[in-house]
């Protein structure tokens, strides 16, 4: 029987770091340390003799770099000369394909009667209706009913729900279906919104997609499962470590919940970059009439996705930029994604015009604000509401018309401020230095603005009103 | 033995491909790492799952894997990359996931999504270098540092006061959710060719879909364990691996189970889930019912948890929503989350609920005492109470401006055999006292409510006929 004729190895004394590995593995001592620098790498390779070689590829198999030990071709010698490297790297790197966008499907739906649902599951709804099939999770009060919905409805759309071990991992895990280029989405709370910001920050960093409903509870701490507008500053200012920004929606009705969560996936692939809805306890429990819209999405996937697929195969999702000149040119590039978002700045005006009193507030305190509105202009007050629905972005420009001729500015939130200072930021970054003095109506620990108090307020009674 | 065409030509992505890593690896000499990659590509190579697998790079040295593979790349957080890895293979069920992850990573910060994800069982491979130190940041000690071995934050050695090395092959093992456990090393030929049989035999119940699998690497760190290449290879030998028993800890069959249809994107079926329909209801308002407000009705309904106050008043928000108008319900339950304090606080708008929380609501049901007690006093001048006089033996004094209607809510279903139906009751007490609703916009909303347990219609509307009747019989 004929032996093979197996090659003996080679050795570009480049790729050689010196360690020794390949030296323990040939049995006939083929291999010596060498005590030549190698003037290109400042290395000392190994130096081959080959005469004892029987070629049983041993030291190469013990070789840790690819390129290192490897079989001769025909003709080969081993007395190799430095060339200019620039000759060597001439190899294109991947033969895979370039990656295309596979776009999404609009899908016609039937007019259908309003639902009448609450805002947890009127989220949920939109999320599936924004072709959201993979949604991960960890109960917290109150937005447990969102995930229990997903829980429930998942299985049935060959979708998956999986309840992770912590919100640490949910925003992993949707780290990786993002990656792979598919709509995700969890349901979480003020403590659980804490733990998920590291993985925000490394979403934001990749540039991945992803919707986090918030319904907001009562904090610091574990505070308490009641409506608090506690995390208004963590999304607008704080998702995580680095430069972060995330488009903010803050919802008022069942309806919003709905439509936002739609806007917010929308929103989420166009910028590539997880988009925040901002609920309150009441307004996840609240229930509503909710229409659903007329057209569903089938997602595509991106071109940039990480899908696990030939098209997608040279793709790299990373957050990871070790040069500080190549971080600096990604945070750039980042500032420079987050100054286009500002066109997505929405916001609701509530018989402003001719207003003497403007009220500002969001998300459930929002309805009470207007519910005050209706009730001053019952008695002859000139009030109006400015609603913004984004929060980061600040509508400052539509703040800007509402309050142009006001008299008073009034705050009316759950929070010690949050929404206020959101307001001054807006108006000092955008160079209005006059405007009435902010006056304010806070409750916090779970309690909501009442409307009461808001008159009071406006009013400038120290009694509530009858 | 060749080079797998999985590595790169050339490492483009490492220093944009400029200077000396361009066919090198940027692991230091006797590093574990490039051997173990080297088994990872070739597995792939021979495989043939090149276009179909993702790599999950963790943090510390090898985060720069994607340098290297080509194929699909993902970068995680600190201790994250196992879950990351699930959320790549659930989005696609058909690509090969290989998490890769040092000892500080997957040991020690990212312990529980570990376990958690191995236990779930679902088909990833977890690559795990075990070198006994944290490379990248210095030498610091790891969970698997062996006891008496100095580190940059151990350096009169590890001692009791920082724990046992952590045996991870052992401990996912353990668990019910893995097919397959092996830990293996690199420090001799015998050593390197169970490496490289182990990872491919991984990857290959991946691609089969039976289930998860753990592969531990012992490998040299020279660097950080302060010794030659030649010498950390010894130590390995030595030192670690009587402490981390090589062999396989693991290795059961499973018949192929992970197989998963593609998402479903039919409208129709969303819509029958969400219970959506195309039929428009039957209407039975002449107009908002302006004799209660012009524009807007605000309701509160308070007992105790299990009274149905919250059912009722989602039945109320129904009735009006099917009409035409606007509604909101506000539950509200006490700490005690179920059985406790439950009330609810109804809107009815003309248009537009304004604002839907109702602290001086215009009518109010009280299923219990403390309910009528709290909430009576805020009742708006003008308005409407109804009770439980069952269970309500002495009712506060309100002011004389509002109607009151005592009704025997629980007395009633209880004769009709059924107590929860009380809430029934009280809906029909409310249609007859304030004259909402037409009958028929309550009774098309309990109906649609009770469309899955039809048996239970003629009892509820006999409940809600005997609602009425109560405070007809008030009246005269």
């Amino acid at each position: 029987m004929a032996l093979k004729e197996r090659p003996k190895p080679f050795l570009l004394p480049e790729y050689c770091k010196g360690c020794g590995r390949c030296l323990d593995a040939c049995a006939k001592d083929c291999i010596t340390l060498s005590d030549q620098i190698n003037p290109l790498t400042g290395l000392v390779p190994v130096e081959l003799d080959l005469a004892n070689c029987n070629a049983c590829g041993l030291c190469m198999d013990a070789c840790p770099e690819p390129y290192g030990l490897r079989p001769a071709h025909e003709g080969e010698i081993q007395d190799f000369e430095l060339e200019d490297p620039a000759k060597l790297f001439g190899v294109k790197p991947s033969d895979a394909p370039e990656p295309i966008d596979l776009p999404s499907e609009v899908l016609p739906l039937p007019r259908t009667e309003p639902l009448v649902i609450k805002g947890t599951y009127a989220s949920a709804l939109g999320a599936l209706l924004a072709g959201c099939r993979h949604v991960y999770g960890y109960p917290i009060t109150p937005s447990t009913e969102g995930a229990e919905l997903m829980a429930k409805f998942l299985p049935k759309l060959d979708g998956t729900f999986i309840q992770a071990v912590s919100e640490v991992a949910t925003v992993n895990m949707m780290y990786g279906t993002a990656g792979a280029g598919l709509p995700t989405m969890t349901f979480t709370s003020s403590p659980g919104f804490s733990l998920m910001l590291e993985g925000v920050s490394y979403m934001i960093g990749a540039e991945l997609p992803g919707v986090f409903v918030d319904v907001m509870r009562g904090g610091p701490g574990l505070g308490n499962i009641a409506p608090e507008q506690s995390d208004i500053k963590l999304a607008c200012h704080g998702l995580g470590h680095g430069n972060t920004h995330a488009i903010t929606l803050a919802p008022a009705t069942p309806q919003e919940m709905l439509d936002l969560t739609i806007l917010a996936f929308e929103l989420s692939f166009k910028y590539r970059n997880p988009v925040i809805l901002l609920g309150d306890g009441y307004l996840g429990q609240m229930t509503g009439k909710v229409q659903l819209p007329e057209t569903m999405i089938k997602p595509g996937i991106p071109k940039w996705a990480v899908y696990g697929d030939a098209m997608h195969r040279k793709n790299v999702i990373t957050s990871i930029f070790l040069t500080e000149t190549d971080l600096e040119a990604h945070n750039v590039h980042l500032n420079a994604k987050y100054e286009a978002m500002k066109v997505e700045a929405r916001s609701e005006s509530f018989l402003c015009d001719d207003a003497e009193v403007v009220l500002i507030a969001c998300n459930t305190p929002a309805r009470t604000a207007k519910g005050a509105v209706q009730d001053l202009r019952n008695q002859g007050v000139k009030a109006g509401l400015f609603r913004p629905i984004t929060l980061w972005p600040f509508p400052v420009e539509e703040l800007k018309k509402a309050i142009h001729g006001t008299q008073r500015i009034v705050v009316v939130e759950a929070s010690a401020g949050q929404l206020e200072d959101e307001v001054r930021l807006a108006l000092s970054k955008a160079g209005v230095r006059q405007f009435p003095e902010i006056e304010s109506v806070r409750r916090m620990g779970g309690i909501l603005p009442q409307q009461s108090e808001i008159m009071t307020r406006v009013l400038g009674q120290k009694e509530v009103l009858a | 033995m060749s080079k797998a065409s999985v590595f790169y030509d050339k490492f483009e992505r490492h220093s944009h491909g400029e200077g000396l890593k361009g066919h090198a690896t940027h692991y230091c000499p006797g590093c574990g790492h490039g051997l173990a990659h080297k088994y990872l590509a070739e597995a792939i190579d021979e495989l043939g799952i090149q276009d179909r697998t993702v790599a999950i790079s963790p943090v510390g040295c090898s985060v720069f894997l994607y340098y290297y593979f080509d194929v699909g790349n993902s970068q995680a957080a600190h201790g994250r990359a196992p879950v990351v890895a699930l959320g790549h293979k659930f989005a696609n069920p058909e690509s090969v996931v290989i998490s890769y992850q040092g000892d500080g990573d997957l040991a020690s910060i990212g312990l529980a999504e570990t376990i958690a994800t191995a236990q779930l069982g679902a088909p990833i491979t977890v690559i795990f270098i075990n070198n006994a130190i944290y490379g990248m940041t210095g030498g610091q000690m790891a969970p698997t540092t062996l006891m008496g071995q100095s580190s940059s934050t151990s350096p009169a050695g590890r001692n009791e006061y920082n724990g046992q090395p952590m045996k991870m092959a052992e401990i996912i093992a353990g668990l019910d959710g893995p097919v397959y456990v092996e830990r293996v090393a690199l420090f001799d030929a015998k050593q390197r060719i169970k490496a490289k049989k182990a990872i491919q035999k991984a990857i290959k119940l991946q691609v089969e879909g039976r289930g998860y699998s753990f592969i531990e690497v012992l490998a040299e760190c020279p660097t950080h364990l302060k010794m030659d290449p030649e010498a950390t290879a010894k130590w390995v030998k030595e030192c670690m691996e009587p402490v981390y028993p090589l062999g396989v800890k693991k290795d059961i069959t499973v018949e192929p189970w992970f197989k998963r249809n593609p998402p479903c994107f039919k409208g129709e079926k969303l819509l029958s889930l969400a219970g959506a329909t195309s039929e428009h209801s039957d209407r039975f308002c002449q107009g908002f019912p302006t004799h209660l407000d012009a524009q807007d009705i605000s309701l509160k309904l308070a007992g105790s948890g299990g009274d149905g106050a919250q059912t009722a008043a989602m039945l109320i928000a129904r009735a009006a929503i099917s009409e035409g108008f606007d509604a909101t319900h506000i539950p509200s339950y006490g700490p005690e989350s179920r059985g406790g304090t439950s009330y609810a606080d109804v809107h009815v708008a003309k248009d537009e609920v304004l604002n839907p929380g109702s602290p001086d609501p215009q009518v109010l049901i009280a299923f219990n005492t403390p309910s009528l007690v709290k909430f009576g006093p805020t009742v708006r001048k003008g308005g409407f109470v109804i009770y439980d006089s069952s269970v309500v033996t002495e009712a506060p004094v309100l002011d004389p401006s509002i109607k009151v209607f005592p009704v025997p809510f629980t007395g009633i279903a209880t004769d009709l055999g059924k107590a929860v139906v009380k809430n029934i009751v009280a809906l029909g007490a409310l249609q007859a006292a304030t004259g909402i609703f037409p009958k028929d916009t309550l009774l098309t909303a309990i109906r649609v409510a009770l469309k899955d347990k039809c048996a239970l219609i003629p009892l509820n509307e006999e409940a809600f006929a005997w609602g009425i009747k109560s405070v007809e019989a008030l009246d005269k």
